[in-house]
């Protein structure tokens, strides 16, 4: 999942990587090459005229990258909700993973953990009475940055309505558009989690 | 006697929730930042199994189980690799450099514990 080696090797790796590649649509523009990533997903480039897109309701969108390496990505997640028998961990380790994904795909290509920057979008309130998910989701971003040491630069979080988001990985800009209408949100987005099978079984040598 | 393991990751999220997931299993944790650290931390300790991550810096999981095997304290020692990877490539070089398994993240508290009995046994 994680792409390393030389530039056709990575291109290999993506082509393979069916689970990713399902969670992202790659079109070329006038501008440049466009690709949208949806809940579980997750894109990393070096290239200046790419840009990164994504809609967001309570889901996080993590915008990274190494200015100095001239990498960046951004991944969309969303914590499934604490299962009252198990805690809050379960929860919390999906969002680990997902922030460990992009950054080691950072790493990969070139970037250096000290360097990295971020902007965070995202976490809104969607639905009024129930408990607030984007909230939860923003806060876990925040504390995720915090702890790991990773600057938080800038971006949007929270409100109460759903985000258009594009991100160009080089030069860091970032641009958001607030949706009127919160179900285009929820269309283009399912809420099941990314499935992460066949995780943490042992393979022994 | 408690079972001690080690733990080496750079993420402190990572290092918090293994520490979480390990100690209510009943285990002793010890910690390391990376591969350097954790070469540092074995000169005094021994534990009964070792879990590292590959991608750190200043010395990766592969350098850092190299350095362990080359040490006769801890040539035995079970090395069980916990990883967001999933290559054979990687999984190869992990187990030339003298990993004992391999665990892909993210990784399921019962699982681990199983996997860490397994090898430990």
């Amino acid at each position: 999942m994680i792409r390393t080696g030389s530039l056709a090797e990575r291109r290999a790796a993506r082509l393979t990587d069916g689970d990713a590649a399902a969670r992202q649509i790659r079109r070329s523009t006038a501008d440049g090459e466009l690709v949208n990533i949806v809940q579980g997903g997750q894109f990393v480039s070096e290239d200046p005229d790419l840009v990164i897109a994504t809609l967001l309701g309570s889901c996080v969108a993590a915008c990274l990258r190494d200015p100095v390496a001239g990498v960046g990505g951004m991944n969309h997640f969303l914590l499934p909700g604490a299962d009252p028998a198990r805690g809050d961990s379960e929860n919390i380790s999906i969002g680990v993973h997902a922030m460990e994904l992009l950054v080691n795909a950072l790493l990969a290509h070139g970037a250096r953990r000290e360097r990295i920057e971020a902007k965070l979008f995202g976490g809104a309130r969607m639905m009024a009475g129930l408990s607030d998910i984007g909230d939860r989701n923003a806060r876990f971003a925040e504390d995720f940055l915090k702890r790991e040491g990773i600057q938080h630069v800038g971006g949007s979080l929270r409100g109460d309505s759903g985000r258009r988001v594009q991100f160009w990985p080089v030069s860091g800009r970032a641009r958001q558009v607030f949706l009127a209408d919160a179900s285009i949100v929820r269309e283009a987005a399912p809420v099941a989690p990314a499935k992460v099978e066949p995780a943490g079984d042992l393979e022994l040598f | 006697m408690s079972k001690t393991i080690l733990t080496v990751d750079d993420s402190r999220t990572m290092r918090d929730m293994l520490r979480l997931a390990l100690q209510e299993a009943g285990f002793t944790v010890i910690q390391a930042e990376d591969g350097v650290h954790g070469l540092e931390v074995l000169q005094g300790e021994r534990p009964d199994v070792i879990i590292t991550d590959i991608n750190m810096p200043r010395m990766d999981g592969y350098g850092f189980m190299k350095g362990v095997r080359g040490d006769p304290q801890h040539r035995a020692t079970p090395i069980l690799v916990l990883t967001t990877e999933s290559s054979l490539e990687k999984k190869l070089l992990a187990r030339d450099a003298g990993a004992t398994g391999w665990i892909v993240k993210p990784f399921v508290p019962e699982k681990l514990v199983d996997a860490i009995n397994r090898v430990a046994a």
